[in-house]
C-alpha cells in the first residue's frame, strides 16, 4: 500500500478550511497542509512536497488558475495532480479548468463526509 | 480503499459545532454586507465597494453551503452574480433604484438566516452538573435476601441509593431502561447454579452497562477472580463482608467519577489545526486552551494550570524540545506531562525529542479517538500518582500541600468562568481534650467522622482536605458565601449531634468554621482566600466556638 497522500489545500475562507481539514484528516486520514493564498501555497509547496493539490478557484490576490500556472513552472510540481474547487460547475467551465492542467473539478459546497473519497478517486485516477 | 479514521458520529458532532459557530457569526457578516450595500446606494466609492462585496458574497455563498445553509447560499450566489455583472459593466450606467433594490434583497437574507437558525441542532447540556447533588446509585445483585437486605441497609446509611435485585435476570431487565452508578454483584447464585463471572455474557445489557463493577463472593477461587478481572471488575470482596472496606472502595470509585474535567493546553502555531484538536478534546469533556505565542508558556501554565501540554514539535521560532526544556526548568512544572505531536516518523528524532523532557510522542495525522484516548489515559495516570502522594492516609482527604494547590486552581478557574468560589476552614473544638481524655485512637475516630460527614454533605465537585491535625479545608466551586454558610451550618449542627462512645463513656464534639468567598474578596488569589478563611475561623473560635463565621 502506498503512503497516505499529502494534500496541499489552498483556500482563503477560514471556515471552509476547518471543515476541509476535518474532512480530509479525520475522515480521509490524509496528511493535510492548508494555505490561505496562492502566494503562500507557492512557498509552502516546496517544503511540504504534496502528492496532490486542491485549489480554490476564486481567491483574493492570486486566484486558483494563476496559482496553478505558477506551480507548473516549478519542475517539482510540473506533474502533481491538481483539482480545482469551485461553485460554478458548468460543463464548459469544467472543460476550461481541465485545459489549464487540472485533473478534475470538485463542486462546492462539498459534502465533508465524502470529500476524502472524491479526492482519493481523483488521486488514484 | 476508503479509510474512516474517526467514527462518523464524532465527526458529525464536530461539524455540528462548527456549523453552530458559523451561524453565530453570521449576523455580524450580514450587518457588514448591509453596510456596504447602503454605501453603494449612497454612491460612495462604487468600484471599490463592488469589489469588496464580490469577495464577501463569494465567501458567504461557499461557506454557507458548506455549513448546510443551502437556501441562503443559493440566494447569495445570485446576488454575487449581479455584483459580478456590475463589475464588468461600467458602473455609472446603472440606475440608483437598482442599488436600493439590491440593498433590500440583501436585507432579506437575514430572514433566511433566522429560518435556518431554527434547524440548528441544540448542543445538549452536560448531564454531569445535574447529577451533582444526587446520591450515588448502587445496584446490588445478590441471591441471598438476608445478605442482600443487610448490605443494602448499610450502604444506605452511608448515603448510597441502593436498588436490590435477587437474580441476574431481574437486573438485566432493569438494565434495558435504567442504569446505576456502580454495580455490585454476587459471584455464586446457588438456586440458579450460576457463577456470575461465567454467565454474565448471557445478560448483555447488564454486562455492557459501562459502569464500575464490584464482585462479592464467599469463595476465593482464582479462576473466578481472573474472569472478574476480564470483565473489568474494580474489586472482589470476600464474604463475610468487611463493609467499611467496601464503602471505601465505593467512595474511591465515585470520587473517580466526579473528578473535575481534565485540563489540556495545546501549543501550536497552526490555528486551524489547534482548533481542530481543541474541538476533539472538548468533545471528550475536557477543558482546553490554545497557546499561539510560545513566549507566554509559563504565564499560561500559571493561569490555566493544565494537566497535560500537547505541543507541536516544529514551530516557526522554537522547537517543541526548546519549550519542553524551558518548562522543565521550573520546579513546579517538572512533573507536567508533555506530549509532542508531529508528522515526524523518524524513530530516532522521536526518541531524541522524548529525551529532552517530553513524556510521549504522537504521530500526525492522528484520529480523534486515538488522540482523546492518549490524552485521557495520561492525565488519569498523572492524577492517580498525585493522589497517592497527596492523600491523607487516615481520612483519604487531600493533604495540606495538595489542597493549597487546588485552591489556586479553583481560584483561577473561578476568575475564568466568572463564578464565585468559597473557601472554608474547619476546626474541631477542644480536640486536645478528646485526645488527652480518650486517647489518640478515639481522636482519630473523631477526625475521620468529620471527614465522612464532609464527604456526605458536600457536593461532588467540592474539594475537601485535611489541612492540619484537626483542621480541615474545603473548596466550594461555583458557590456563594451565603450558600456555603448554610451548608456549613448544617454540617456543624449534624456534627454536634454525633455521639461517640468510648468504654461506656459517651461524649460529643463541636466544630468551628470560617469561610471566605471570591465574590466578597475579588482580588484575592487562592492563598489569600485561605488566609481570610483562617482568620474567620479564629474569630469563630474567639466568639465562643461551635459557630460559622464569614470573612
Amino acid at each position: 500500500m502506498s503512503a497516505l497522500p499529502r494534500i496541499l489545500y489552498v483556500e482563503d475562507e477560514p471556515d471552509i478550511q476547518t471543515v476541509a481539514r476535518m474532512a480530509l484528516e479525520m475522515v480521509g486520514g490524509f496528511e493535510v497542509r492548508i494555505c490561505s493564498s496562492g502566494e503562500e501555497a507557492l512557498q509552502e509547496a516546496e517544503d511540504f512536497v504534496p502528492d496532490m493539490i486542491l485549489l480554490d478557484v476564486m481567491m483574493p490576490g492570486m486566484d486558483g488558475p494563476s496559482t496553478l500556472e505558477a506551480l507548473r513552472k516549478k519542475p517539482a510540481f510540473a506533474d502533481t495532480p491538481v483539482a480545482f474547487m469551485t461553485a460554478k460547475v458548468q460543463p464548459a467551465e469544467v472543460a476550461h479548468y481541465k485545459s489549464l492542467g487540472a485533473r478534475e473539478v470538485i463542486a462546492k459546497p462539498f459534502d465533508p463526509m465524502t470529500l476524502a473519497d472524491q479526492v482519493r478517486a481523483i488521486w488514484e485516477s | 480503499m476508503s479509510r474512516k479514521a474517526v467514527a462518523s458520529a464524532e465527526i458529525a458532532k464536530l461539524l455540528e459545532q462548527q456549523r453552530a459557530d458559523y451561524r453565530a457569526r453570521l449576523p455580524e457578516q450580514l450587518t457588514q454586507l448591509q453596510k456596504l450595500a447602503d454605501d453603494l446606494a449612497l454612491g460612495k466609492r462604487r468600484q471599490a465597494i463592488l469589489e469588496e462585496l464580490h469577495q464577501r458574497l463569494h465567501k458567504l455563498a461557499g461557506a454557507g453551503g458548506t455549513f448546510g445553509l443551502n437556501t441562503l447560499s443559493s440566494r447569495v450566489q445570485s446576488l454575487e452574480q449581479q455584483v459580478k455583472d456590475w463589475l464588468s459593466d461600467p458602473v455609472d450606467t446603472v440606475d440608483a433604484a437598482i442599488w436600493r433594490s439590491f440593498a433590500s434583497n440583501l436585507a432579506q437574507l437575514r430572514e433566511l438566516m433566522a429560518e435556518s437558525g431554527h434547524q440548528a441542532i441544540a448542543i445538549l447540556p452536560d448531564a454531569t452538573e445535574e447529577a451533582d447533588e444526587q446520591a450515588v446509585r448502587v445496584w446490588l445483585v445478590e441471591d441471598d435476601p438476608l445478605v442482600g437486605r443487610e448490605l443494602a441497609q448499610q450502604l444506605e446509611s452511608f448515603n448510597y441509593e441502593v436498588c436490590y435485585f435477587q437474580c441476574l435476570s431481574d437486573a438485566e431487565q432493569a438494565a434495558h431502561t435504567n442504569c446505576p452508578d456502580i454495580l455490585i454483584m454476587d459471584v455464586m447464585f446457588e438456586q440458579a447454579g450460576e457463577n456470575a463471572t461465567k454467565v454474565l455474557h448471557r445478560y448483555p445489557a447488564l454486562k455492557d452497562i459501562g459502569r464500575p463493577l464490584l464482585f462479592i463472593s464467599s469463595s476465593d477461587d482464582f479462576q473466578s477472580r481472573v474472569r472478574a478481572s476480564r470483565l473489568g471488575a474494580e474489586g472482589y470482596f470476600l464474604k463475610p463482608l468487611d463493609v467499611p472496606r467496601l464503602i471505601n472502595r465505593l467512595a474511591e470509585i465515585s470520587e473517580k467519577r466526579k473528578q473535575p474535567p481534565q485540563r489540556v493546553l495545546i501549543v501550536d502555531d497552526d490555528t486551524v489545526l489547534a482548533e481542530h484538536y481543541r474541538l476533539i478534546l472538548l468533545s471528550g469533556g475536557m477543558e482546553v486552551e490554545v497557546l499561539q505565542q510560545p513566549e507566554q508558556i509559563i504565564d499560561r501554565l500559571e493561569a490555566f494550570r493544565p494537566e497535560l501540554v500537547l505541543m507541536d514539535l516544529y514551530m516557526p521560532e522554537y522547537r517543541g524540545q526548546d519549550l519542553a526544556g524551558v518548562i522543565r526548568q521550573y520546579e513546579n512544572w517538572a512533573g507536567l506531562p508533555i506530549v509532542f505531536l508531529s508528522a515526524e516518523t523518524d524513530l530516532n528524532v522521536q526518541i531524541q525529542a522524548v529525551g529532552t523532557g517530553a513524556d510521549d510522542f504522537l504521530t500526525k495525522p492522528i484520529s480523534g479517538t486515538h488522540l482523546l484516548a492518549a490524552v485521557r489515559v495520561r492525565i488519569a495516570r498523572a492524577r492517580q500518582l498525585s493522589a497517592q502522594i497527596s492523600r491523607d492516609s487516615l481520612t483519604g482527604l487531600l493533604k495540606h500541600a495538595a489542597i493549597k494547590e487546588m485552591v489556586d486552581i479553583e481560584a483561577a478557574r473561578s476568575q475564568r468562568i466568572g463564578k464565585p468560589v468559597t473557601v472554608a476552614m474547619l476546626d474541631i473544638d477542644h480536640f486536645k481534650t478528646v485526645n488527652d481524655t480518650y486517647g489518640h485512637a478515639v481522636g482519630d475516630l473523631v477526625i475521620s467522622s468529620v471527614a465522612m460527614l464532609l464527604r456526605q454533605r458536600l457536593r461532588r465537585s467540592d474539594i475537601i482536605g485535611r489541612y492540619g491535625g484537626e483542621e480541615f479545608a474545603v473548596i466550594l466551586p461555583e458557590c456563594s458565601a451565603e450558600d456555603a454558610c448554610r451548608l456549613l451550618e448544617d454540617i456543624r449542627l449534624r456534627f454536634s449531634t454525633v455521639h461517640f462512645n468510648h468504654e461506656g463513656r459517651e461524649f460529643s464534639c463541636t466544630l468551628s468554621a470560617g469561610l471566605a468567598s471570591s465574590r466578597e474578596l475579588p482580588n484575592h488569589g487562592g492563598a489569600e482566600l485561605l488566609v481570610a478563611a483562617d482568620e474567620a475561623l479564629y474569630s469563630a473560635k474567639r466568639g465562643g466556638r461551635d459557630q460559622v463565621q464569614v470573612a
